[in-house]
C-alpha cells in the first residue's frame, strides 16, 4: 500500500490512473472533517473516515467450522477484518473516551458514544458450534490487541445483553437465526496515544496525508474531552461499512490572552493540510458557522449550506487551513440555552457507608411536553440493587406511573453485572428524582485492584429516548443516546498484608474451642484424694 | 439465681401471664418505634440470608414476574417468601407486629421446654425463663431489626418444645423447615431424635448408657426425611425450578456473600487465598458437623443437654450468623439452674461477652461508617466473640459432666485422666 501511495502521489497523470482503478475496486473511502463552536467557546471537532467494503457481507456464523471465503481488501484494514471474519461479528462498536461529555453545554454529539472509559458492543448470530459468549471472549481480546487497550477486563463481570437500547445502526442479515447483542464498559479504561497509533494504521493514508494528518496526539490528547470510535456495520444491498471516528472538545480560550475565542487548524491541531489522501473517494471540512454573531472566515468557502461551510480537501489549494476570527471578545453565557438536550441527567450515589448507600438520578425535562425515555442500568455485581425501594418523585411528590416497562437481570456475585431497564416518561418542563437503595458488595481480597482505597469505578447509566408508535403500545429507539458520568463507589477493603495472619488466627481460635470441648468430652473424671500436707 | 426463683409462694405463679404480656407490650411498643428503621441493614442483627430488606426484594421480584432466584442476592427460602408474598402484605407495622408474635411464641415454647424438663405445670422460674428469652438484647436486637432469624429461632424451641412433650410429627415437620430456612441447623437433627426416644427430665447428675434402644429412632427418620421431601417439593414448586437450592443451601456451602458478621467465617475467606478455598469451605463445614456425634454420646442420658450444647456450637460455628444464634444458646443457659454451681470460670465467659458485645458495634461502626479504623479491628472483636462463646461452650459442657460427682469435699479434687 505505501509503494502505492507513493507512486500515487509522485506523479499526477498517474494519479489519474489511479484514481480510475480506485472506482472500480470493491472499497471506497471518504473522509470528514467537522468543526463546531460550542456555546461556551469550545470547539468540538469530529473527524470520521468511511470506508465501504461494497457488497461484502458479514460472516454467516454456521460457517465458523468451516474455511472461510477469501476476502478482497484494498483499503478496509485487513487487521479489523480479520477479526470480524474470525469471530463472524455482524455488527461492533468500540468508543474509547476521556472526560465527561457535557451535554448541557455542548448538546448531543455527533457521534452518540460518548460514556467516559472503554464501551464495546456487538451484534452476533447465534447457532454456531461456537457461542456468542465464547466468540465476545475471541473478539474483545483481539480488539484488545489490536488497539492496546485493556478491552480482555470487559469480562462476564461487565458484559451485558441490552438489545433495546443498543439496536444495530446498519441491518442484520437473515440467517435464519436470532441475533443477540453483547455490551461491556469499563469507565476506567482512557484513551491515550498508545491506542491512537493503532487507530492511524487502519486509515488509507495513515496519518501522512489528508485530513487524518492532522490527528496530532499532542493535541488531541491535550483538549478536554476527547474519545476515538471504530464502528462496523452491514448495510444491505451496499456492503460492510466501516467507520472510524475521533472527536475532541478543545478550548481556544485556554491559551488566548486576549480571550477570544479564534481558531485554526493551525491552532487546534498545530498541524495544516499539506497534501490530499489520493485514495479518498471524498474529502471534506464542514464548518458550522455561528449564528447571531459577527465573524470572518478564511480562506473563503466553496459551498455554504444552511450555515455551515464546505471546504473539498481533495481539490483545495494547499497547504489548507481554516481560520474562524471573531472581532470580539468571547463573553460567557450566563446560563447555557438547553437548545439541543431535552433533558439532563444527574446521577449519585449517596450514604456514608461502605456497606449500603442510596442512587440517586436527578432528571429535567427541558420540553413542554412529555419525554419517554428508556433508562439503562448495567451495574457490576459490585453494587446490588434493592429494587422493591426504587421510588420516583415529580417535582418531590411521589409518583409510581412514570415508571414502567421493568426489565431487571439480577446480578450474580463475583461473575454477571445487573441489567436494570425501566421506560420513564418524564412529565413536561419537570424534574424528576429517582432514589433506590442499593448495597455494596465485600470482595475477597484477591478480587481487589491494587488501588483498591481508591475505589471502583461504575459505568455510566444510559437514557435512550423513545418515540410511541401510533396504538400508542410499542415504541421505538431514537437517536440521541445520553449517557451519565461514571461513579466512583468506596468498597469495604479488608487488610491485604495479612492473610496468613487471618488464617492463623482464626484456625487457632477454632483449634482453641475444637480443643477444650474434645477435651472435656473424651477424658474421664476422677476424684482424687489430696493428702492434707502437713506444716 | 433471682430472689423470685427462690420463692415458692403462688402468687408469683398467677404474676406470671399479665408480666409476660407486659414484656411483650413492651417490646411491641419499641418495634413500632423507629429503632427497627435505623437497625435493619446492620450486618450484625441481620445476615443476608436473613435480612428483612433481601427479603422484601425478593418478595417484590417474585410478583412481578422475575425469578428471585435467578439472581445472586436474595437468599431466604422459598417457604418464607411463599408465606409473605401470599400471606402477608409487606407493611412494616405488621412484619414488627409478627417478629414480636414469634418472639412470643419463642419465649412461651422456651417456658414449656423449661416446665417439661422440671415436670411441672407451673413454676416459679416461669417468669424468669420467659424474661431471659424477651429480654436478652442478643434477641431483641435482631427481631428488631427484622432478622428472618428470630423466626428460625422460635421454629427451633417449638420443635424442641415438641420433642419434649413427645409430640413427633410436629417436632419433625418444624424441624425440617428449620432445616429449610438455614441449612446448618442440620446438626440439630440428631439430638432432637435423641429427645424424641427419650424424655426432657433432668438426669444430667446420674449419667448411663442410653436405655430405649437406637432402634427407635428409625422411623422417626424416615419421618423427617419425608417432612423434608415434602418441603423441598413444595419450595420448588414455590420457586418454579430447583435454582433456589444453590442460592439458598448453596449459600451455607459455598459463602458467595463475604458480608461481615457475628461469625468466624466471613473474613476468614475474605482473605483466603483462592486455590485453598474449597478445601477450607468443606473443613469449616465438616467441623460444624463434627461435633454431632460426640456430643449425642457423651450425653445419650440427657438428650436436651445435648441439644442446649449443639445450639451452642451452631451459634459460634456456623456460617453466615447473626447476634441471634448465640443468643438463643445464652438464653437456654436459664433452664438448666442445676448447672450454675459447677461451672468453670463463669466470671470470665461473661466478660469475655461484654468486652466483645460492646466492641463489636463500636468497631463495626469505625470501619464501614465512620471510615476511621479497619477490618482487623472488627475481625478482632468478632474473634473476642468466638472465644466468649467458646467460653460458654467449655462453661456448659464441664458443669453438665463434673455435675456427676456431686458437690467438692474437702480434701478431695476433681481432675480428668
Amino acid at each position: 500500500m505505501a509503494t502505492l501511495l507513493d507512486v500515487l502521489n509522485s506523479d499526477d497523470g498517474l494519479l489519474n490512473v489511479g484514481r480510475t482503478a480506485l472506482s472500480m475496486a470493491p472499497n471506497t473511502s471518504k473522509s470528514l472533517l467537522s468543526l463546531k463552536t460550542l456555546q461556551d467557546g469550545k470547539v468540538a471537532s469530529k473527524f470520521t473516515f468511511t470506508t465501504l467494503l461494497k457488497d461484502a457481507a458479514p460472516r454467516d456464523p454456521s460457517t465458523l467450522d468451516s474455511q472461510d471465503e477469501s476476502q478482497h481488501y484494498t483499503l478496509f484494514p485487513l487487521a479489523l477484518g480479520q477479526i470480524l471474519r474470525q469471530y463472524a461479528v455482524t455488527e461492533m462498536h468500540l468508543a474509547l473516551n476521556a472526560g465527561n461529555w457535557n451535554y448541557d453545554r455542548w448538546g448531543y454529539p455527533e457521534e452518540q458514544g460518548v460514556g467516559t472509559g472503554a464501551e464495546l458492543w456487538a451484534w452476533m448470530g447465534d447457532g454456531a458450534a461456537i457461542t456468542v459468549d465464547e466468540r465476545w471472549k475471541g473478539l474483545r481480546n483481539a480488539l484488545a490487541g489490536l488497539f492496546c487497550a485493556s478491552l480482555g477486563s470487559l469480562d462476564e463481570l461487565r458484559t451485558t445483553s441490552p438489545a433495546q437500547t443498543f439496536i444495530p445502526e446498519g441491518t442484520l442479515p437473515d440467517w435464519g437465526v436470532p441475533h443477540t447483542v453483547r455490551h461491556a464498559s469499563l469507565p476506567s479504561e482512557h484513551v491515550c496515544t498508545e491506542n491512537l497509533t493503532p487507530f492511524l494504521k487502519l486509515l488509507p493514508c495513515k496519518s501522512l496525508s489528508g485530513i487524518a494528518s492532522l490527528l496530532n496526539p499532542h493535541r488531541l490528547f491535550d483538549a478536554d474531552w476527547h474519545g476515538m470510535g471504530v464502528h462496523v456495520l452491514w448495510r444491505e444491498g451496499e456492503g460492510v461499512e466501516m467507520r472510524l471516528t475521533f472527536q475532541s472538545v478543545s478550548d481556544p480560550l485556554r491559551h488566548d490572552a486576549a480571550k477570544k475565542q479564534d481558531w485554526s487548524l493551525q491552532s487546534l491541531f498545530d498541524r495544516t493540510i499539506h497534501r490530499s489522501c489520493p485514495v479518498a473517494h471524498s474529502s471534506e471540512i464542514v464548518v458550522a458557522l455561528p449564528k447571531n454573531a459577527f465573524y470572518s472566515i478564511k480562506p473563503e468557502p466553496p459551498v455554504i449550506d444552511r450555515s455551515s461551510a464546505h471546504f473539498d480537501v481533495n481539490i483545495h489549494q494547499k497547504p489548507l487551513d481554516v481560520i474562524l476570527t471573531w472581532p470580539e471578545p468571547f463573553s460567557y453565557p450566563l446560563d447555557y440555552q438547553s437548545e439541543s438536550t431535552n433533558f439532563s441527567v444527574k446521577r449519585t450515589l449517596r450514604g456514608p457507608s461502605q456497606a449500603h448507600g442510596q442512587l440517586s438520578l436527578v432528571i429535567t425535562n427541558h420540553r413542554p411536553y412529555t419525554i419517554h425515555t428508556l433508562y439503562l442500568e448495567t451495574m457490576p455485581w459490585l453494587l446490588q440493587f434493592y429494587l422493591h425501594t426504587l421510588e420516583a418523585r415529580v417535582d418531590g411528590v411521589l409518583r409510581a406511573d412514570i415508571i414502567s416497562n421493568l426489565t431487571y437481570i439480577p446480578s450474580v456475585p463475583h461473575s454477571r453485572p445487573t441489567t436494570f431497564q425501566a421506560l420513564l416518561s418524564l412529565p413536561p418542563s419537570s424534574t424528576v428524582e429517582i432514589t433506590m437503595d442499593v448495597t455494596k458488595a465485600f470482595l475477597r481480597y484477591t478480587e481487589h485492584p491494587p488501588d483498591a482505597q481508591r475505589g471502583w469505578d461504575l459505568p455510566p447509566a444510559i437514557f435512550t429516548p423513545v418515540e410511541f408508535a401510533k396504538n400508542g403500545t410499542s415504541f421505538s429507539v431514537k437517536e440521541g443516546r445520553l449517557y451519565t458520568s461514571t461513579l466512583l463507589v468506596d468498597l469495604a477493603t479488608p487488610d491485604f498484608s495479612m492473610p496468613y495472619n487471618v488464617i492463623i488466627f482464626t484456625c487457632s481460635v477454632i483449634a482453641y474451642i475444637f480443643g477444650s470441648i474434645f477435651n472435656l468430652l473424651t477424658r474421664r473424671f476422677v476424684i482424687v484424694h489430696i493428702e492434707p500436707t502437713k506444716s | 439465681m433471682s430472689p423470685t426463683s427462690k420463692r415458692p409462694s403462688s402468687p408469683e405463679h398467677s404474676s406470671f401471664t399479665p408480666i409476660f404480656f407486659l414484656l411483650i407490650a413492651v417490646r411491641l411498643w419499641i418495634s413500632f418505634t423507629d429503632v427497627s428503621e435505623i437497625l435493619k441493614n446492620d450486618q450484625q442483627l441481620s445476615s443476608p440470608l436473613t435480612s428483612f430488606s433481601q427479603l422484601k426484594e425478593g418478595i417484590f421480584l417474585f410478583n412481578h414476574d422475575i425469578d428471585p432466584y435467578s439472581g445472586g442476592s436474595f437468599r431466604h427460602s422459598p417457604l418464607l417468601l411463599s408465606f409473605f408474598a401470599t400471606v402477608l402484605p409487606s407493611s412494616r407495622r405488621l412484619a414488627s407486629a409478627l417478629w414480636t408474635a414469634s418472639d412470643a411464641v419463642g419465649a412461651w415454647a422456651l417456658v414449656e421446654i423449661w416446665r417439661a424438663r422440671q415436670n411441672l405445670r407451673r413454676s416459679s422460674r416461669d417468669l424468669l425463663v420467659a424474661a431471659s428469652y424477651l429480654l436478652n438484647p442478643y434477641l431483641f436486637l435482631p427481631s428488631l431489626a427484622l432478622s428472618t432469624s428470630s423466626l428460625e429461632n422460635t421454629a427451633l424451641l417449638l420443635s424442641i418444645m415438641f420433642a419434649c412433650n413427645g409430640k413427633a410429627s410436629a417436632s419433625l415437620f418444624l424441624l425440617s423447615s428449620v432445616i429449610h430456612l438455614s441449612f446448618s441447623s442440620g446438626v440439630m437433627l440428631l439430638p432432637i431424635l435423641l429427645l424424641l426416644i427419650t424424655d426432657p427430665h433432668s438426669h444430667i447428675a446420674s449419667p448411663k448408657p442410653l436405655s430405649t434402644p437406637l432402634k427407635k429412632a428409625y422411623p422417626l427418620l424416615g419421618e423427617f426425611l419425608f417432612y423434608m421431601g415434602i418441603l423441598t417439593l413444595i419450595s420448588t414448586f414455590v420457586a418454579g425450578s430447583w435454582s433456589w437450592i444453590p442460592q439458598t443451601w448453596g449459600a451455607t456451602l459455598t459463602l458467595p456473600d463475604l458480608a461481615p458478621n457475628t461469625g468466624l467465617w466471613w473474613y476468614f475467606f475474605t482473605e483466603m487465598f483462592d486455590h485453598f478455598r474449597p478445601f477450607f469451605l468443606m473443613v469449616f463445614t465438616v467441623h460444624l458437623f463434627i461435633y454431632v456425634v460426640p456430643v449425642c454420646l457423651k450425653f445419650q442420658h440427657d438428650a436436651l443437654y445435648a441439644v442446649f450444647i449443639m445450639l451452642g456450637i451452631l451459634g459460634t460455628f456456623k456460617p453466615y450468623t447473626t447476634l441471634s444464634d448465640p443468643g438463643l444458646f445464652l438464653t437456654v443457659f436459664a433452664i438448666f439452674p442445676e448447672i450454675y454451681p459447677y461451672m468453670r470460670y463463669p466470671i470470665v465467659t461473661v466478660l469475655l461477652h461484654l468486652h466483645a458485645s460492646l466492641l463489636m458495634p463500636l468497631f463495626h461502626h469505625l470501619w464501614l461508617s465512620q471510615g476511621t479504623g479497619n477490618a482487623n479491628f472488627f475481625y478482632a472483636s468478632t474473634l473476642v466473640f468466638a472465644c466468649a462463646n467458646g467460653a460458654a461452650l467449655v462453661d456448659c459442657i464441664w458443669p453438665g459432666l463434673r455435675i456427676a460427682i456431686g458437690p467438692h469435699v474437702e480434701g478431695y479434687s476433681i481432675v480428668q485422666e
